[in-house]
């Protein structure tokens, strides 16, 4: 199956349920859709390049904190990204990166700040069709 | 979930109710209020807090409790500050969001006529931090002495007077602070941003006094109906929001080393003696220094913008500056003796007897000043609400209006508003509040906090 997001229903904050034929598919879903609470990501190209590293004691935490990075770009150096590569992914960390360009006001349409990717109803796990991730970020 | 009427304001969730609670749940509402809250999670939420290893008195939930992540927004609850824990999750990721009200010299009849000019002024000097940058340039050491001591550090830059930091909680300063418990990355995601408003429900409400209901306290802060007040409702950036996102990831390991257990992995939590615990609560302090600071950088330019559309002359006293996102040492009364506390408040307000107290309305209704009451120190450890609660999630506020219709509403209302998202506005739009009205008849009827003043917004400067 192609890689997809949409988002959930939260009363305060946003959710996205991601889904992929494998779990790597399944996190670069995830990240599309968090790119998408943040920007129209139609408007940007891969144009720069950043390495992704993201450790934790367990999946979840590794995803959560993978998720977190793409905030941190944004917040330090305004990077948006629009692709995303996972390298490896064993029991400590996960590696990749992420191409974009920096978001410019007057060409790029900012939608929504996010505070942080969250454990809450966090889920990682196998599908019918490969796996889902689904979290919820604070907005 | 079943609840135990106590009075018209009062309901009981019982420790029975779920396997793991230490003690009860205090939800503050009417029955029209429960209703909506019944509607999410935040029930189920307020009493895992109620798990909450150490906790003491009850788990409370304020009427404007929606569902967060771990802790419901809109909950209090207090540890014992010998056996207890701390938990980031209590306290959020916008550690010392809050919201501080300065009065003006000037009526509602003064500023109609520039209103435009005044609210394009606002929008102008006070940057939302989203693609823009801060106007002020801060250095390693500038962020640390920020971190350290608080809006002392802004008055020393000139920016605002000791007055200030008098009518500010804690005096913008929470002991014990730890520019080094900050992490690098949480340096450099808050450094470019002070100064700077944010987005999602952070605001600059331009207001009127529309109403008033304690007349006394209104005279001694020169209220007045139709006077002019400045609503700042924002907090600690990027910095505070990489604080919380490092030490829920810190104390989500610790937990295992204490043999803990919660409900919800969002309210990673630590002994509060333990290393874990005091190196959150030093950073968390700096953090919310930093907010403090913030929020005064934001009023030295709100200030500005006001002289350069009325004169030199108007001047704009801080009236106060509360936090509503926080966990802080207090001493409270509990079965009859004093103990000291550590008292999580997420998104709920310090309300002590005499305290101002402000909750804000949505960007169409109307806000409120209230004093804290003697009912908040018997019953909520000295704390009521924070708002008006959401009631829609943010796609179903989306749905079925425009940004331009919103805008077009509101002008046809008086009120004038400028946004630098879409979303700024869909999102926040009046409807996806509770009845801001309901929310303080409960805090007012409980006897947690009094009605002091309405006020009604006329400018708003949306992130």
């Amino acid at each position: 199956m192609a890689a997809e997001f949409e988002f959930l229903e939260h009363t305060s904050d946003i959710g996205v349920l991601a889904q992929g034929s494998n779990r790597n598919e399944a996190l670069i879903a995830a990240s599309q859709g968090l790119t998408s609470i943040l920007v129209n990501p139609a408007d940007f190209k891969p144009l720069e390049e950043r390495f992704f590293k993201a450790s934790g004691s367990d999946e979840a935490a590794q995803i959560v904190n993978w998720l977190n990075e793409i905030l941190f770009f944004f917040d330090t150096e305004g990077m948006i990204f629009v692709e995303f590569a996972i390298e490896s992914w064993n029991a400590n960390e996960v590696v990749g990166h992420a191409r974009g360009e920096r978001f410019d006001i007057d060409r790029h349409e900012f939608r929504t700040a996010v505070k942080a990717a969250t454990y809450h109803q966090f889920e990682s796990r196998p599908a019918p069709h490969g796996w889902e991730i689904r979290v919820f970020v604070d907005v | 979930m079943q609840l135990e009427k106590i009075d018209d304001y009062r309901w009981l969730i019982p420790r029975t109710y779920k396997a793991g609670m230490r003690t009860d749940a205090m939800v503050y509402a009417n029955e029209r209020l429960l209703d909506a809250i019944r509607k999410d999670q935040s029930l189920e939420q307020a009493a895992n807090v109620a798990m909450l290893p150490g906790i003491v008195g009850r788990a409370l939930a304020m009427p404007d409790i929606h569902q967060g992540y771990g802790f419901p927004i809109g909950g209090v609850a207090a540890v014992d500050a010998q056996t207890g824990v701390v938990s980031p999750g209590g306290v959020g990721f916008d550690i010392n969001c809050g919201v501080r009200l300065l009065s003006s010299s000037l009526t509602v009849k003064d500023v109609k006529p520039r209103l435009r000019d005044l609210v394009h002024q606002l929008f102008r000097d006070v940057p939302s931090g989203t693609g823009q940058t801060s106007r002020l340039s801060v250095s390693d050491s500038d962020l640390n002495q920020i971190l350290e001591k608080g809006p002392r550090w802004a008055i020393e830059h000139g920016m605002g007077s000791e007055a200030d930091l008098d009518n500010t909680e804690e005096r913008g300063c929470i002991a014990g602070a730890d520019a080094y418990a900050v992490s690098p990355r949480a340096k450099l995601r808050g450094k470019p941003q002070l100064g700077t408003l944010g987005s999602g429900n952070h605001f600059l409400e331009v207001q009127y006094v529309d109403e008033i209901f304690d007349t006394a306290t209104a005279s001694r802060l020169n209220l007045a109906e139709g006077k002019i007040v400045l609503l700042i409702h924002t907090g600690s950036r990027g910095l505070g929001h990489q604080v919380c996102t490092d030490y829920v990831s810190q104390l989500d390991e610790a937990m295992r080393r204490y043999d803990l257990y919660i409900p919800d992995r969002q309210l990673a939590c630590a002994p509060i003696h333990s290393p874990e615990g005091q190196r959150y609560l030093k950073a968390m302090a700096a953090a919310a220094n930093f907010a403090w600071t913030n929020r005064q950088c934001i009023a030295h330019s709100a200030r500005g913008a006001f002289k350069r559309i009325f004169g030199d002359a108007t001047a704009m006293p801080l009236i106060y500056d509360v936090a509503h996102n926080i966990a802080k040492l207090e001493t409270h009364f509990v079965d009859g003796k004093q103990k000291r506390v550590l008292v999580h408040r997420k998104g709920a307000t310090r309300a002590f007897p005499g305290q101002p107290v402000f909750i804000p309305g949505s960007m169409g209704t109307a806000s409120y000043f209230l004093l804290g009451q003697e009912g908040s120190m018997r019953e909520t450890f000295g704390s009521a609400c924070h708002g008006a609660g959401r009631v829609l999630s943010r796609s179903a506020a989306k749905k079925g209006t425009t940004a331009k219709e919103i805008q077009k509403e509101l002008e046809s209302r008086g009120i004038i508003v400028e946004s630098l998202t879409r979303e700024g506005l869909t999102e926040e739009k009046p409807e996806a509040y509770k009845d801001i009205e309901a929310v303080v008849d409960v805090v007012h009827n409980a006897g947690l906090a009094a009605r002091v003043a309405r006020l009604k917004p006329i400018g708003v400067i949306k992130g």
